[in-house]
């Protein structure tokens, strides 16, 4: 089989892609490493983060949600450089890009692929609801125990190689979904420390898009739009403080993500619909100054039945740096 | 450190070049029918090419005689993933038992031999399916195939169909014209 014709499985890229961004970035209100999305501390002006995904596939969940290995022999993985650049707008606005690189490693026993490309690019903006940080030592009154509470939007734009552009000419080219989506998102965190709590959430509405191809092969016109999606997490952290007031913190978080029905030409698409639940473990150094946080996570899907539906399992361990500029 | 921000923000400028001229197809959607290649299905579609492949219960089945015996013949192809067990699903409980005179055959192109292709096809619990081994891709080849491709070949052997599954209705669209 030739190159063009092997393959980056549908589903591992659509796995990938819904994923990388949930506890790819660190930081939070107060500085310091907590597992959230891409946002500014509230001292900074700008922020760059850069991590690496390395995503390993373990089977998957049927429609039933039972566990289903991959077949023996294969081994399937999907790595992701993700850049983030993240700048303050207002006192209380923010707003931030991310472009994952996806590079796609994956043997079965018949077939060896590898094929890369840029993923799907995202832009969000967040508005603090605080003027001050919130992160206390001590509570002292109710006032103590105000959170952080970030609401923002997410748009992610199809920039990826998906199934209906010219770009991928098999199932296994694939580096993003091919919708536009835009999420509103809701991210509640309070430090009292050395602990902090992080709630988050977000709600995501793919746009309807005309289909005439699908991985380079003409076919009778139609619309597509894929599922509301929802993501929840919760989380839990706890900070050492180190010599020079360096920090390391440990965080440990439940996800569920899970989308609904498509639709293909306005009829209902159930065959797209899924659901996973995952656990993931971080842990981040800080700098004293706050600027620097180097961080890790290991993002592990629960493989018991009905902890998902209709998707890949995979355990994703993401290194990564952040710079804030103030 | 003004060096990083420059070198960042030109990061972000050249990432967003590459990736927006890169794709614009998908950027901006078209409705535009395209299809002028006779494999895709169609009144104009070419006629299937006779193949013969080995099962993974070790039948030799050749297209020709399946169209012998049958209104059409229906190829899925399959890597044994999420999508395509809900696609193989959606085609057991609500395809196979109303369209009966129509020979169904999964493609595994994935498994490498036609031992680990039945491996996939027991677990997988797809045992009552015929699999066809394509450890050779020559079946991928011949329909310009892919994951979830569903090519549909009726006994004259005009290829009908040829196209992802999708949610099934434009698979039962074309067999409901057998009828």
């Amino acid at each position: 089989m030739r190159i063009r014709r092997t393959w980056v499985n549908n589903a591992l890229s659509i796995s990938a892609l819904l994923l990388s961004s949930s506890t790819a970035y660190a930081a939070s209100c107060c500085g310091g490493g907590n597992a959230t999305s891409l946002v500014l501390p509230k001292f900074g002006n700008q922020m760059i983060d850069v991590s690496f995904d390395m995503e390993d596939y373990k089977g998957y969940w049927n429609q039933e949600g039972d566990y289903t290995k991959d077949p023996a022999g294969s081994d399937l993985n999907q790595y992701r450089l993700n850049l983030g650049y993240a700048h303050r707008v207002a006192d209380n606005w923010q707003a931030s890009v991310t472009l994952p690189y996806v590079w796609n490693d994956n043997t079965y026993p018949g077939v060896v692929s590898k094929e890369n490309g840029v993923g799907d690019m995202s832009a969000s903006f967040w508005y603090e609801t605080f003027d001050q940080v919130t992160c206390v030592y001590q509570v002292n009154s109710l006032a103590d125990l105000r959170p952080a509470i970030y609401i923002g939007g997410t748009l992610t734009l199809p920039t990826g190689k998906s199934a209906y552009g010219d770009d991928a000419t098999s199932s296994f080219d694939i580096t993003g979904r091919g919708l536009y989506r835009f999420d509103a998102n809701l991210l509640i965190e309070k430090t009292v420390y050395p602990f902090t709590v992080t709630l988050q959430g977000s709600y995501g509405k793919y746009l309807e898009r005309d289909v005439n191809q699908e991985y380079g092969t003409a076919v009778a016109p139609y619309k597509k739009n894929l599922g509301d999606r929802t993501f929840v997490s919760a989380s839990l952290g706890y900070t050492y403080f180190l010599e020079e007031l360096d920090t390391l913190t440990f965080t440990a978080a439940l996800a569920d993500l899970r989308e609904g029905e498509g639709e293909i030409d306005g009829v209902s698409d159930p065959l797209t619909e899924f659901e996973k639940q995952s656990v993931a473990l971080t842990t981040a150094y800080a700098s004293s100054d706050l600027r620097w946080v180097f961080k890790g996570t290991f993002s592990h899907a629960l493989r018991q039945d009905g902890r998902g539906e209709n998707f890949p399992t995979t355990d994703i361990l993401t290194l990564g740096v952040s710079y804030a500029f103030y | 450190m003004r060096f990083i921000k420059s070198l960042c923000i030109a990061l972000t400028l050249v990432a967003m070049t590459i990736s927006t001229t890169g794709c614009l197809e998908d950027l901006k959607s078209e409705s535009k029918d395209l299809r002028t290649d006779t494999s895709v299905g169609g009144d104009d579609s070419a006629p299937a090419v006779d193949f013969i492949e080995l099962s993974t219960e070790s039948e030799t089945i050749q297209l020709s005689s399946e169209l012998m015996n049958n209104d059409a013949v229906v190829l899925y192809y399959t890597m044994w993933c999420p999508i395509c067990d809900s696609h193989m699903s959606h085609l057991r409980s609500n395809v196979v038992d109303h369209y009966r005179n129509v020979r169904y055959l999964v493609v595994d192109y994935v498994s490498g031999s036609v031992a680990q292709s039945r491996n996939s096809q027991v677990s997988n619990g797809y045992a009552s399916f015929t699999v066809l081994s394509d450890s050779d891709q020559s079946l991928i080849e011949q329909f310009n195939a892919t994951m979830g491709t569903t090519v549909v070949i009726d006994d004259q052997n005009k290829i009908l169909m040829n196209e992802d599954y999708k949610n099934g209705a434009r698979l039962i669209e074309v067999l409901e014209t057998l009828q």
